[in-house]
């Protein structure tokens, strides 16, 4: 699992079947909690109902299609919580969280 | 799953037998990174599309016969995103 904030959303009339109805955010992953072959940001799809600058945590692979209740979805990550609050141990709690590639996205929705 | 746009598209008459009648696109997400994918949907030049990676993605979609791991899922109509931007600025 990956923790992220969301900066985004698409649309898509045109897709897999197994998309239809499916929200897909855009999400920007936390530098420490990124996976290392995450490069940029990553599309997720959302059964919560999370928002444009709130916080999440995203599950990747087989568990995430899991968690969507299908295995048989071509997705590969999925918003699995939404978080309401970030606590780190002090030697990191005293440096601001970062995101991968450095730059902030807008909204500070959790100021761990 | 990543956000990338179409840059182009790739042929090859003598391919892996799985790839038969399969349509190639190379696509570029916003960090420069490009991958070439299969497409079923019907994608073109400068459409921007929803990549899925991974060998259990494409055997739901394409097939196991398919010597590729990146699948087209989707072609974007729209992005909102935090800034208000496109999908090159939200880096996806």
């Amino acid at each position: 699992m990956i923790l992220g904030r969301v900066v985004g959303e698409v649309w898509a009339t045109k897709k897999h079947p197994a998309l239809d109805g499916r929200k897909l955010l855009i999400i920007a992953p936390y530098l420490w909690y990124a996976p290392s072959h995450e490069t940029a940001n990553l599309v997720a799809v959302d059964a919560l109902g999370a928002g444009i600058g709130e916080d999440v945590v995203v599950c990747m692979g087989d568990p995430a299609r899991r968690s969507l209740g299908s295995t048989s979805m071509p997705v590969e990550a999925a918003v699995c919580a939404i978080v309401d609050r970030v606590e780190l141990s002090s030697d990191r709690g005293q440096r601001p969280l970062t995101f991968l590639g450095g730059r902030a996205p807008a909204h500070d929705a959790v100021t761990p | 799953m990543r956000l990338a746009r179409v840059v182009g598209a790739v042929w090859g008459a003598r391919h892996a037998s799985g790839l038969d009648g399969a349509k190639l696109l190379t696509v570029e997400s916003s960090n420069g990174g490009r991958v070439t994918a299969i497409d079923r949907l019907g994608a073109g030049v400068g459409d921007r599309v929803l990549v899925a990676h991974g060998t259990r993605v494409r055997d739901l979609t394409v097939g196991e016969t398919v010597a590729l791991k990146d699948v087209i899922v989707a072609i974007v109509d729209g992005v909102d995103d935090a800034e208000g931007d496109g999908v090159d600025e939200a880096g996806a």
